[in-house]
């Protein structure tokens, strides 16, 4: 091929792969856009479009936390910070400080997979932007609170019923070791 | 009568320089356009990884292994899994192990886009970044049903995997391959096959297949010199043996044999390799458990093993020494990206300076893997 024709050829192979290639991005003006315009002209807001799994930033059920302290012990960075005591009168657990640092978590879900009533969980809330660091603690426990003890049967409080099954349902999302798959789900 | 002074020019390329995939430095010895030699500078985002392994202990490292390579965090986390099982004798569950790869290879999908559309950019096409962007946050929407984060992933447990695949999954993950794989065709129009776009890659940054087993280049990189070499084939790890998959290899079709075109294309074909595997995967995947049962205080016995993974970036070896105690004693991850930093002084002696751009892009390294 001489130097001639090859520059031709050039010039066409160029033109025709780039004609090629813009009749892609043409076919676009044609399709519907995948972008959103985040946060104010979403039709629902994001955080109630996310999975159910989705780990966002932690939240403690007081009600039914045991104060087992499985979730701090877990937690690989310690921000997880809970204080249990024993009341030496009632023989009752008694929780005075349950504080989760988002600012150090990396909601990698250890602890709430960890947890055995699934009070702490990750909800689908994500926008925690603050002014200051100490406002990304998150304290739980306004007034020391007695910790959940687990009754042998159903749980009967019409209180704690619906939370406790909440928890029950997160819990039940996770792999159980060994064992079969969560109840209502069939085998693919 | 005096002769006009040249001297040679020293640059500095980096480290917040958009091109460099993280913070990377390159120093660039260079005499006028071309350079003599460009030297990696890394380091700069090492934050001692394989040192907090002995501070957290097993299971707390599982998050930690996400952060080592943020691209394709599911092998770092099934390499991790995997060489702590191999140490004390676990045996995951068939569905775990399914989970597993189908987990995996939607990441290498995830991860192969994100490289070939980031060399787009860094070449100075814009638009099919957008396009790559496009179809990596529908597999991110995917992964993040399954595992609740669409990053930093920590899935995957020493025994097998933290969650089931949730109900209707396994339709929804068919229906976005059955729209992936035009997708890729599409995606060549666009760009692979523009002719503008084959001048720029082929030819440069050409790596023989000698040099790149004495470089120890692994992955895409190693293949693209016409070697075949995949873990999952040559040293079969989980459940790869079931299913039927090429390894692409380069052919130099476009310049010489092992340029940057030829990586470029081989991780475009090994995108169309991983989305049959995840066909057979989900189509094959087993009931059953997908965990195994692990005591909670999780000590293996004192010993050392070390496994391989093929990543997205290649060969990726976990090293793991027990001393019997509830910490890791050492352990050390070999990746793919700090390899192909090695072999870039070599190849960019003679490049001009806008194809380091390339050379960096094509060998698809990521900063965090290379320093740890």
């Amino acid at each position: 091929m001489s130097a001639v024709s090859e520059y031709a050829h050039n010039i066409k192979d160029t033109v025709s792969t780039i004609f090629e290639g813009m009749a892609v991005t043409a076919s676009h003006f044609m399709r519907k856009p995948y972008t959103v315009q985040y946060p104010d002209r979403m039709p629902v807001r994001v955080q109630d479009t996310l999975p159910f799994r989705y780990r966002g930033i932690l939240e403690v059920d007081l009600e039914i936390c045991t104060g087992c302290l499985a979730c701090e012990r877990a937690c690989p960075i310690d921000c997880i910070v809970i204080v249990a005591d024993k009341d030496q009168q009632t023989r009752q657990l008694l929780l005075s400080q349950f504080d989760i640092d988002i600012a150090k978590c990396m909601y990698c879900g250890l602890c709430s997979e960890a947890c055995p009533t699934g009070s702490i969980h990750h909800t689908t809330e994500f926008e925690g932007a603050d002014y200051s660091l100490e406002s990304l603690i998150r304290r739980f426990v306004k007034d020391p609170v007695i910790a959940y003890k687990a009754k042998k049967g159903p749980e009967t409080d019409p209180r704690i019923a619906p939370i406790l099954s909440r928890g029950m349902a997160y819990l039940d999302q996770w792999a159980q070791p060994g064992g079969e798959k969560p109840a209502g789900e069939e085998p693919a | 009568m005096s002769t006009l002074r040249t001297e040679e020019m020293t640059l500095n390329m980096g480290p917040q320089h958009p091109s460099t995939h993280g913070v990377l430095r390159f120093v660039v010895r260079a005499d006028g356009e071309v350079m003599r030699e460009a030297i990696p500078d890394v380091g700069y985002l090492h934050r001692s990884i394989e040192k907090i392994a002995e501070k957290v202990g097993y299971r707390g490292f599982m998050p930690y292994t996400d952060r080592v390579d943020y691209v394709c965090a599911m092998f770092t986390n099934q390499g991790w899994g995997m060489v702590c099982e191999k140490l004390a004798g676990i045996e995951v569950p068939k569905r775990g192990e399914y989970c597993r790869v189908i987990a995996a290879e939607f990441n290498r999908i995830a991860s192969h886009l994100l490289s070939v559309g980031a060399m787009a950019m860094d070449i100075g096409a814009m638009t099919p970044f957008a396009h790559v962007i496009r179809e990596r946050e529908m597999i991110n929407d995917l992964i993040e049903e399954l595992c609740g984060a669409r990053l930093t992933f920590n899935y995957m447990r020493i025994g097998g995997v933290a969650w089931d695949l949730p109900p209707g999954w396994r339709e929804k993950a068919l229906k976005y391959l059955d729209h992936f794989d035009p997708i890729l065709e599409e995606y060549n129009a666009l760009i692979s096959w523009n002719k503008i776009y084959i001048e720029r890659l082929a030819n440069v940054g050409v790596i023989t297949p000698a040099d790149a087993i004495n470089y120890n280049l692994v992955g895409p990189n190693l293949r693209a010199c016409g070697i075949k070499w995949d873990i999952r084939k040559d040293i079969p790890y989980s459940v790869y043996p079931e299913f039927e998959f090429e390894v692409p290899v380069g052919n130099g079709q476009w310049g010489k044999l092992g340029d940057s075109m030829d990586r470029y294309v081989v991780r475009i074909r090994e995108m169309a390799e991983s989305s049959k595997i995840l066909r057979q995967a989900l189509e094959k995947i087993p009931p059953g458990a997908v965990l195994a049962k692990v005591v909670r205080n999780f000590k293996p016995p004192a010993g050392e093993c070390q496994i391989r993974v093929e990543s997205g970036r290649g060969d990726m070896g976990w090293y793991l020494v027990s001393d019997g105690t509830g910490y890791p004693w050492r352990v050390h991850v070999r990746t793919g990206s700090f390899a192909a930093m090695g072999i870039i002084q070599k190849l960019s002696a003679g490049l001009m300076i806008a194809d380091l751009v390339t050379l960096i892009a094509s060998l698809d390294v990521i900063a965090p893997e290379i320093d740890r």
